[in-house]
Formats: structure tokens, sequence, C-alpha cells
């Protein structure tokens, strides 16, 4: 008798849950083991004291109506910390891009969005350990949240979804590029023009008038203004929670996703 | 089978193994005479590829320029007015100073890529002066480093940034960047030949992050709390900045620059050893 069977053996049904969390694994292990981890806490500390000792004293009388500097810097040093998070991952979806790894998948029976949603997910994560990191030297310097529970989470939920839409742009510019090198360069310095050129660390009108519209309506203010709001303060110079100060960052963020999600289908459907 | 001396003496020393020309010997290439051509080939090499590359060429020389512009908007008039001296004289140096130390990064990767590839495992097998892999990066760092502060030079101008002190000072104030750049690139390399590529990437953001943010080039040293301005004082890029200060608005030159020299020298020494180990490791590997 000659066995017929070999070629009949069902295929396997990979679970789809399965494969997204070995490759979540796959790129939250290494973190632990190679410092990673460390570089990342590292980071948030260093924008927590890098903003708030050299412009305590510098800039702490401009920001007028609020009780003290680090409650008015916060959400900045928090935007800062998140953004270092994601734009590595430009980094990392760039590499994956250029070993071909990204290629190999497409040869298995992995759907076409598993990988992508296993780097977010590795991506949220750094994004949470920034925001932790943020928060808690945040406290140290005196940041505290004065506007009850349901906006602290509010706080954090918007922190997260920024995170998430600058990771996703992130992977977008680092697939597109297929280039580790080049994608270096995005960290810190358009990180630092952005964040200093926001109503982060000055009101709006100590800049010079030319600016004044790109500062007040850029994404980074508008997030800064919402966030400032969520936290509070003892004073009422944190604005209030309403549509017209949070919307716009909401806006933004939609904005920001409708436009990458169809990039990110064109570029990581591009073959080579 | 016929066989003249010479050629048997050849596959002989080829079978023993080791029996290459001596050290000094015009024809080894460990010759000290094939230092310079070798490591002009390799550094010609880095220097064409960095070029060739848009991204990398327009984020090395114009990102730095954009950082300046954002750092004389938002920090420029509170110095002026606090110091009675214009912030340039402080933030171009500084902004050249941190691209210097941004783009040592790029080198870092590279060098693991190139490691990765084989490339390096290659060269190591052909007939190229042992020294001339190392030399040639450092030497393509220092090019690019002039470059970009000679870039950061014009913009500053433009902004209104002036040499007080004539053209020996600017041409001085042009390198002082390189020698510290330089030193925190051979950082760079050596932490890129022990460690993932992301530390390379991220930790050596970190480290400029701080030597920026803890600098007289970012505001005035007493803005900063009393209990750190030592160190704010006393570390490398400050002194760096306050040479190139003295270069242009005038004031002491020669202290800040032997003591950045020192911090720099001591860099290297401290890495040299590792680095020389290191390199030689990833040119062996399989």
């Amino acid at each position: 008798m000659i066995d017929t069977s070999v070629g009949r053996v069902a295929r396997p049904a990979p679970s789809t849950i399965q494969q997204w969390w070995v490759l979540t694994t796959r790129g939250i292990t290494p973190t632990l083991r190679n410092g990673e981890l460390l570089t990342q806490v590292a980071a948030s500390i260093m924008f927590t004291i890098g903003f708030y000792f050299p412009l305590k004293q510098f800039m702490g009388v401009y920001a007028q109506g609020m009780s003290s500097y680090a409650q008015y810097l916060m959400p900045l040093i928090a935007l800062q910390a998140i953004a270092f998070a994601s734009v590595s991952a430009a980094f990392r979806s760039a590499t994956d891009s250029v070993d071909g790894i990204n290629r190999r998948f497409k040869s298995m029976p992995i759907e076409r969005l598993t990988p992508l949603a296993a780097r977010m997910s590795a991506s949220m994560y750094r994004c949470t350990v920034a925001l932790v990191v943020a928060l808690l030297c945040g406290h140290m310097i005196g940041f505290r949240f004065y506007a009850g529970l349901v906006n602290t989470v509010g706080f954090c939920v918007l922190v997260l979804l920024i995170g998430a839409a600058l990771s996703f742009l992130g992977d977008l510019i680092g697939t597109a590029s297929e280039n580790p090198e080049a994608t270096t360069h995005l960290m810190m310095l358009p990180q630092l023009i952005f964040g200093l050129l926001s109503v982060g660390v000055q009101p709006a009108e100590r800049f010079p008038s030319w600016i004044q519209g790109f500062v007040r309506n850029q994404p980074i203010s508008q997030f800064v203004y919402a966030l400032r709001a969520l936290a509070g303060d003892s004073t009422p110079g944190a604005g209030a929670v309403k549509w017209s100060v949070v919307g716009p960052a909401v806006m933004w963020m939609v904005a920001l996703i409708a436009i990458m999600i169809p990039l990110h289908v064109l570029v990581s459907a591009r073959r080579r | 089978m016929t066989m003249t001396s010479g050629e048997r003496k050849t596959a002989a020393s080829v079978g023993l193994g080791d029996r290459r020309p001596a050290y000094g010997d015009a024809r080894s290439e460990n010759s000290p005479r094939w230092l310079l051509p070798h490591t002009a080939v390799l550094t010609g090499r880095i220097l064409r590829r960095w070029s060739r590359d848009p991204t990398t060429l327009a984020e090395t020389l114009f990102v730095p320029v954009a950082f300046l512009v954002t750092l004389n908007i938002v920090l420029g008039d509170g110095i002026s007015q606090v110091t009675g001296q214009s912030a340039l004289y402080g933030s171009v140096p500084l902004v050249a100073i941190v691209a210097a130390m941004s783009g040592a990064t790029v080198g870092g990767i590279g060098l693991m890529r190139e490691r990765d590839g084989g490339l390096l495992s290659r060269l190591w097998v052909l007939p190229v002066h042992r020294a001339a892999g190392v030399l040639s990066r450092l030497v393509a760092e220092a090019v690019r480093i002039v470059a970009a502060t000679a870039v950061l030079m014009c913009a500053g101008l433009a902004l209104g940034f002036r040499f007080e002190r004539g053209i020996s000072g600017a041409i001085g104030w042009v390198f002082v960047p390189t020698v510290f750049g330089v030193a925190f690139s051979v950082a760079v390399m050596t932490i890129a030949l022990y460690s993932a590529k992301t530390i390379v990437v991220e930790g050596t953001a970190v480290i400029w992050g701080l030597l920026m943010f803890f600098s007289t080039g970012f505001v005035p040293l007493d803005q900063y709390p009393k209990s750190i301005q030592p160190v704010v004082e006393h570390q490398p890029v400050s002194y760096a900045i306050e040479a190139m200060r003295g270069l242009s608005a005038g004031g002491p030159v020669l202290a800040p620059t032997m003591a950045m020299v020192l911090w720099s020298g001591a860099i290297i020494a401290l890495c040299a050893v590792p680095m020389a180990i290191g390199y030689r490791k990833a040119s062996m590997r399989d």
C-alpha cells in the first residue's frame, strides 16, 4: 500500500491572535535583555530634568496664572518622552524592512496586518513605559493632577493615543525609507524643534509675532493645550476641559491617522 | 612535476601559514607607508556613500540649521537680555557640537551594518593596512563635522553672529567641534561594536541630550540650580562652547580648549583598546 495521505494533510490553521502575540513578544523581549528598557527610562528622565532645570528660572516668570513651572511644563515633557519612544519605532521598522524579514513574513501564512499590529503593540509598550516614568519624574518636580479621576485618565489616554499616532508615523517613515541610518536623524532634533516652537515652554505671546500663528496652531501646541486642561491646576490658569480646548487635539490625531493608513497600505504593498 | 625553487618556497610558506613580509617592509600592507593611501581610499568610500544619500546629506547639514533658528527664536532674546551678549555666541557652537554628536550615530549604525553584511571581514582578508579601517571612519567623521560646522557658521552669520577676532579666530572656531566630535564618535563606535543597534541610536541620543541641556550654550550658567552648576561648567560640551565663544566674541580660549582636549583625550584613551579589540573581533567573525 502506498501512503497517499502525505499530500492531503490539512494545512494548519494558524491563529492570528497567537501570531500577533509571538511577534509582539519578539519586539518586547529583547528590550529586557539588551538594555533598551533602560535607555527608554533614561530618556524620560532626561526630558524632565533637561527642560525643567535650565528653563525653570529662565521661563518660569512667563508661565502666568499657573501654580508652578512644573505644572506648566509637564504636557511637553510627556509629549517629548512619548515622541522619543515612538520615533524609535521608525528605526525598528526600517531595520525590519532592510533585513528582509517583512518579505519573509509575506511568504508565510500570516495575515497582512499582523506584523504591523505586532510592531504597534510593542511601540505601545514603550510609550507606556515612557509615560509612567515621565509622570513619576513630573511628580518629583512638583507636577500634580488636579482635575479629578476622569480627566486624569483622559490625560493618560490622550498621551498614549498621540504615542500611537506618532509610532504609526515612525513605522511608515521607516518602512518607506528602508534606510535605518537615515531614520536615526529623526530622533531628537526634529522633535526638539517642534517641542521648542510650541506653547509647551512659554506662551505664544512670547514668540516673535511672525511665527505666533504657527506656534499656536501646530499640533504639539494643540496637544499641550488639551493636556494642560486635562491635568488641571490649583489655579484656573490651566484652562477648562471643553471641546474648544480638547477638540483640536483630537481632530489633529484623527487627521494624522486618516492620512497615514492609506499611505501605509501603499508603502507596505510595494514589491521589491 | 617541475617546480622552480622560488615557487616551491612560496608553496611552502603558504602551507606553513604565516610567513608574510615583516612589518616595516614596504611589501607588507602593514608598512607605515601604506597607512595614508589606504586610509584615503577608505575615507573616500565612506564620504561618497554619505554624499550620495540625499536624506543623510540633508539631515546632517540642514536639520541643525533649523534647530539653530529654533533656539534663537525661543531663547535668543531672553539670553541676550540676561547676559548683554548675543545668545548666538553660545547657541551656534552648541548646535555645531550637537550636530557633531547626533551625526556620530550614522557612522555607528553604518559600522554595524557593514559588520553584519560581511564587508569588514572582506577587508580584513585583503592587503589593507590594519589601522586604515578605523582611521578612515574617524577621518570621515572629522570631514563631516567640519562641513556641518561651516554650514552652521554661514547660518549664524546670517542671523547676526560675528567674529570679533578676525579670520584666524574663525578658522580655529570651525575646528573646535571636530576635536570633541571625533572623540564622541570613538565612543559611539565602541558602543556599536559591543551592543544592540537600538542602544547605539537611543543611548547616544540620551547622552548628547543631557550634554546639550546641561551646557552653558543652552542657557547661561547662573540659570542652573547652584548644586549642578559645577557639573554644567566642567563638562566637555560647555568647555568646547566657551572655547568657541572666546574665539568669536573674545574671552579666554586657552583654558577651555585645554580642558576640552583633556576630556577628548580621556574619552579616546578609555575607548581605544576596547575599540581595537572589538573592531578586530567584528572583522574576524564568519
